[in-house]
């Protein structure tokens, strides 16, 4: 075949072109590390790493929120330790308070001291993040939410819960409102409060008593235990006895006029004539069962009306109330009794907040772990697709480079063959 | 006879210095582009008789003739057409494609800080430098679109310039093709014939040089002259007349400019799919179908991103608990009315549905009064629209804004062409970010019972009102909540009684149909806040007229919830329209959910009589994030191609697209170019000059030149012979 000398040339300065052309990008590669330099050069795992890069992005935002919601946790965590020593302190305080060698003025000392809890109390209730944003707010992060009103401790912020997104799946929840963790503390034992008349002159002592039967139960019910002392029949000996009435009117259907009933209720059975009193005997109806100890006189009431929510405020301070009204005997215990049944509520509440943020904490903590595996596969996929092989690579380039040398070698001995340097 | 030897001698010698001449030539022109090596026809003189036979009487010289095969010489130009037009698409692509995908100048990077700023606001909503963070990456996004768009711009400026550039060039070879025609022409008349081997040559040669511009197609004609055509048969070059091609401005798109044809003063706009191949083919398929979807395509990302952040801001409060406005400027699909339009038309259009939009331009074609056809141009799919405009197509609402349209009018509709380029912060205000949710749900503390409320979230879903046969009376309405989120109401149809539902309310009046309908949805082109847009169904048959156009939810009406237990039973008071009379029933323990007044909740366990749940405008809420959170999971949301794509998955689709066309455009480009070397090589080995084989020529005539001089000596010594036999 006829060879065009030009061709010689020509194909030779295109081959030469295309070997160096090969060889820059080689050496791009192996310069930026990158074995994708434009999406051209394989634009499926272009888009791929695109698509990874944004999930390994949001990964990383992800474990950023981790870290944001494990700080607010612990410093939630860290104000609500507070919180509980102090209500264990208060608990001892009211135990100690009971002490029978205590005069009236031991205990108003007491609750002098107390009186400082409370507002220590409220201190860690307005606790903030440090940068003015209230911890136990709601939403309304910037709104004080415990402030002292003529009615009681008032809460002003709100139910919401500030969420995190802690991964892709998982959202939650990094603060507690105010009114979960200090107001919504059920009083007596969760179901009912039992409590002792003021006007009482008998010694009897009421337990926080406890659900029998909660099929039985009437919510919402109020229910008035009044003790009678006296003889069955003239000249007899003196029995005592009492009788439950349910004070709760009932319920009447829409549209019927309801006309004021002037009698007392009438007894819940079986107590129809009254039953006889032991001190320390299970008094139950209607699914509901507490004892009275002591020596309750005649006319002693006790009422046992449906669990509402006390603030830990309250409970505080209607126990230095206790305290300092300087009562005696039984109405000392009563009280007593009473504010530590509610101090233990509080406790609880504050304890269950308390592990329901540590398995948070926990669950973060393991998030973390998932997402820096996460994290670490989204790299290696990254790096898969788009990093370079440097193995591959200089042994490409020095393969490239070969082939270069051996062309110039070859064209310079191919163009130096002509007739004319014979003739 | 003695005659004979010394014509003969010196027939040999002109021949062989002819031959020599012609080797020179060759020689001399190796380096000429387009030269073809040229061979001395030679041919033996006819013998004169004598009686034994014919006496050689030399030899004669016939001509010059080139090396030249047409089918290779066409084949090179077909190949060089193509190969150019791939090298010069593909060399255009690349700037684009390096563009896009790169890490640091891609948007997909800038996208992402946003949303992980948005994140950081949602840690921290009270925090102003965290809100700051996300204005600043806000605007770093923009400035990604803007920036990519602004160099796809500029990319598509010169574009225009080296079209224009490559129009010159072919009416310039048209001209000199033209001139050469006139030329070869002459010397063929003068030269009787013979071929004038190297006007021939420099012909060929602008013929190729043409279909580097353009692919072009010749004809040669008896009389030496080549006609050459373009496009679709349009001729180019007849004889010594050179047609020209001009730019003009499209008729459909003003933006664009089109090449025309122009022949005699009067110019036609070429079909521009017609001119393929070449430099011209190239930039016309790159602009037409890389460029411009991609612009659109990168639009649509910017859009979906603006629009989706702006539907969410404003369904939140800002820091100081007003409600959220647009955080980013959406623009307006642009709408080119055509430069022959005859009615006075304005065409508008806007963004009805971001799930069913394209990343196509429309032609909107008038084919006469509420008659139109809309060609979706990226697949020329045909819609036909009767009836009154505004009509929704492909998430477009057409609208006429003023004028009456003549039958034969178009107009160009590009939905997101504008939206990278026009994308902007529109505040720089960082309390502006609607971090909170508008409403929240507060239980009582007098509560007994152990229910919680949820975080709730705002119910914007659209809402169709439809009517029952108004022959039987009475007619009912029927409003239905598409998310199912709140119960469906029914009631009396009374002209131009309000219909309250979900927080709003408004008015039908008029006789609506059996079966009309009319729906209330999200108005994405909304810029300070919420609005429902009212309208009639295109397919109903009554005179029913909905007003106002626009409903607003504000979220500022509180409403609450009382629980009864042992009748388990809540109602509702407060809610728009009022549902205090009728106690909802439900099953303690299982979640109730709660829709009313635009705003969505569950409420979860056991509520105890009397328990009060109020749901009200949730002000002062600076540490509220549930809004944020949503905006910063936006990018997790598949808003585009109808519930499949999220703005960050179309990015990178973009890039996929780009790089798949300029890695096919990398190939077949090489496997092009080595095609035009092998065709080369082949017509080159037939044409080229190959100067081994000139020096040999050079020694063969040198040798044969003193060959014939020794003839004629050799004969010179006979007559000296003669002449002394006779002395």
């Amino acid at each position: 075949m006829r060879i065009s000398s030009n061709v010689i040339y020509d194909s030779n300065v295109t081959a030469m072109g295309q070997l160096q052309a090969r060889m820059l990008q080689t050496q791009q590669q192996i310069t930026s590390g990158r074995r994708i330099l434009t999406a051209a050069d394989d634009p499926v795992a272009a888009a791929r790493a695109l698509d990874i890069s944004q999930s390994d992005g949001m990964n990383n935002q992800y474990a950023a929120n981790r870290q944001a919601a494990k700080h607010t946790l612990s410093v939630v965590e860290a104000n609500l330790q507070s919180v509980t020593t102090l209500l264990q302190d208060v608990k001892t305080a009211a135990v100690t308070a009971g002490n029978g060698s205590f005069t009236d003025s031991d205990r108003i000392s007491i609750a002098n001291e107390l009186q400082g809890r409370l507002e220590e109390l409220t201190g860690y209730a307005n606790s903030t993040d440090g940068i003015g944003n209230y911890l136990f707010a709601g939403y309304q992060t910037r709104t004080q939410p415990f402030v002292d009103t003529p009615a009681g401790m008032g809460y002003f912020g709100d139910d919401g819960q500030r969420l995190a997104q802690v991964s892709a799946s998982r959202q939650i929840s990094t603060s507690n409102s105010g009114a979960d963790v200090f107001m919504r503390i059920k009083s007596g034992n969760g179901t009912f409060l039992t409590q002792a008349a003021a006007a009482n002159t008998g010694t009897g002592v009421t337990s926080a008593g406890s659900v029998t039967d909660s099929t039985l139960l009437k919510a919402g019910h109020t229910y008035n235990l009044t003790f009678s002392v006296g003889p069955d029949f003239p000249g007899g000996p003196d029995l005592t006895k009492y009788i439950v009435r349910d004070t709760t009117p009932p319920a009447v259907p829409p549209g019927t006029q309801v006309l004021p009933d002037p009698l007392l209720p009438p007894p819940v059975a079986p107590a129809v004539l009254g039953v006889p009193y032991v001190s320390g005997q299970a008094i139950s109806f209607d699914g509901l069962q507490f004892d009275i100890q002591g020596v309750p006189t005649n006319g002693d009431t006790f009422t046992v009306v449906p669990s509402a929510n006390e603030s830990m405020f309250t409970t505080i301070s209607d126990l230095i109330d206790v305290l300092k009204a300087t009562p005696v005997g039984a109405s000392l215990t009563n009280g007593l009794n009473r504010s530590l049944n509610h101090l233990d509520n509080a406790l609880n509440n504050v304890l269950t907040v308390r592990s329901s943020l540590g398995v948070r904490l926990n669950e973060v903590e393991a998030l973390d772990v998932e997402g820096e595996n996460l994290g670490l596969q989204f790299r290696q996929s990254l790096s898969l697709l788009q990093d370079v092989d440097y193995n591959k690579a200089i042994s490409d380039l020095t393969m490239q480079q070969t082939a270069l040398q051996a062309a110039q070698q070859t064209f310079a001995k191919v163009a130096g063959l002509s007739l004319f340097n014979y003739i | 006879m003695g005659s004979n030897l010394f014509t003969s001698a010196l027939s040999g010698m002109n021949a062989a210095q002819i031959g020599l001449s012609t080797t020179q030539h060759n020689i001399a022109n190796v380096n000429t582009p387009g030269f073809t090596r040229q061979e001395v026809q030679i041919s033996s003189r006819a013998g004169s008789p004598f009686g034994g036979g014919f006496i050689g009487q030399g030899v004669d010289v016939s001509g010059v003739r080139r090396i030249y095969d047409q089918f290779l010489s066409t084949q090179v130009l077909q190949e060089q057409a193509q190969a150019s037009y791939l090298t010069t698409y593909y060399n255009a692509l690349k700037q684009v494609d390096n563009l896009i995908a790169d890490p640091a100048a891609g948007a997909a990077p800038a996208m992402r800080e946003f949303f992980s700023a948005m994140s950081s606001v949602a840690n921290n909503p009270e925090s102003i430098p965290a809100r700051q963070t996300v204005l600043s990456n806000a605007q770093y996004a923009v400035n990604r679109f803007q920036a990519i768009d602004q160099r796809l711009t500029n990319i598509s400026d010169s574009l225009n310039s080296q079209i224009s550039g490559s129009v010159d060039s072919v009416n310039s070879y048209a001209q000199q093709i033209a001139a050469l025609n006139g030329s070869i022409k002459r010397a063929i008349a003068t030269g009787q014939g013979q071929q004038p081997n190297d006007l021939l040559d420099q012909r060929d040669q602008l013929v190729s040089k043409l279909n580097l511009e353009v692919k072009a197609t010749t004809l040669r004609q008896t009389d030496g002259t080549m006609s050459v055509f373009i496009g679709s048969g349009q001729t180019l070059v007849v004889d010594e007349q050179a047609m020209s091609l001009q730019m003009v401005k499209s008729a459909i798109d003003p933006s664009k400019m089109d090449i025309a044809y122009r022949n005699n003063n009067t110019s036609v706009t070429l079909q521009q799919s017609s001119l393929r191949g070449g430099n011209i083919g190239a930039y016309l398929t790159f602009r037409d179908q890389s460029l411009e979807p991609m612009r659109n395509e990168l639009g649509r990302v910017a859009m979906g991103m603006a629009m989706g952040i702006n539907q969410q801001n404003q369904a939140g409060l800002d820091l100081r608990g007003q409600k959220g406005a647009a955080l980013f400027n959406v623009a307006a699909p642009r709408v080119d009315t055509g430069v022959n339009n005859q009615g006075n038309a304005v065409i508008s259009a806007s963004i009805a549905d971001l799930g069913a939009l394209t990343t196509s331009d429309y032609q909107l074609k008038v084919n006469g009064a509420n008659n139109y056809t809309l060609v979706r141009l990226s697949d020329n799919f045909l819609t036909n629209i009767t009836g009154a405009l505004p009509q929704t197509v492909d998430g477009i609402k057409i609208n006429l804004a003023s004028g009456a349209p003549v039958a034969g009018d178009s107009f160009l509709i590009r939905p997101t062409a504008n939206a990278a380029r026009d994308i902007a912060v529109m505040t720089n205000d960082p309390a502006a970010i609607a971090a909170a949710a508008p409403m929240r749900g507060v239980a009582s503390l007098a509560n007994t019972g152990s229910a919680t409320i949820g975080s709730g979230a705002v119910n914007l879903s659209p809402v169709t009102i439809a009517f029952s046969d108004p022959a039987l009376p009475p007619q009912t309405y029927t409003v239905t909540d598409s998310s199912g989120a709140a119960a469906p109401l029914t009631g009396n149809y009374v002209a131009g009684n309000p219909i309250s539902y979900n927080g709003w309310t408004t008015q039908i009046a008029g006789a609506p149909g059996a079966n009309d309908k009319f729906t209330i949805t999200r108005d994405l082109n909304s810029i300070a806040t919420v609005a429902m847009l009212a309208a009639p169904a295109s397919t109903n048959v009554g005179t029913g007229t909905i007003s106002p156009a626009s409903v607003n939810i504000d979220w500022t009406t509180p409403f609450s919830v009382t629980f009864d237990a042992v009748a388990q039973t809540y109602t509702v008071t407060g809610a728009v329209p009022d549902v205090s009379a009728t106690p909802f029933a439900y099953t303690p323990g299982s979640p109730i959910n709660l829709s009313y007044n635009g705003w969505t909740a569950q409420i979860n366990g056991t509520p105890a009589t009397g328990d009060v749940f109020t749901f009200e405008p949730n002000t002062g809420a600076t540490g509220d994030n549930r809004n944020a959170l949503l905006m910063a999971n936006f990018q997790n949301s598949n808003i585009l191609d109808n519930g499949t794509t999220s703005v960050q998955a179309a990015y990178s689709q973009l890039v996929g697209r780009a790089g798949a066309k300029t890695a096919e455009l990398a190939v077949t480009s090489e496997a092009q170019n080595n095609m035009v070397t092998e065709t080369i090589k082949a017509q080159q080995s037939m044409s080229g000059v190959n100067l081994d084989e000139e020096a040999a020529n050079l020694l063969r005539f040198q040798r044969a030149y003193e060959a014939a001089a020794k003839a004629l000596q050799v004969s010179n010594t006979m007559f000296d012979a003669l002449l002394a036999l006779g002395g």
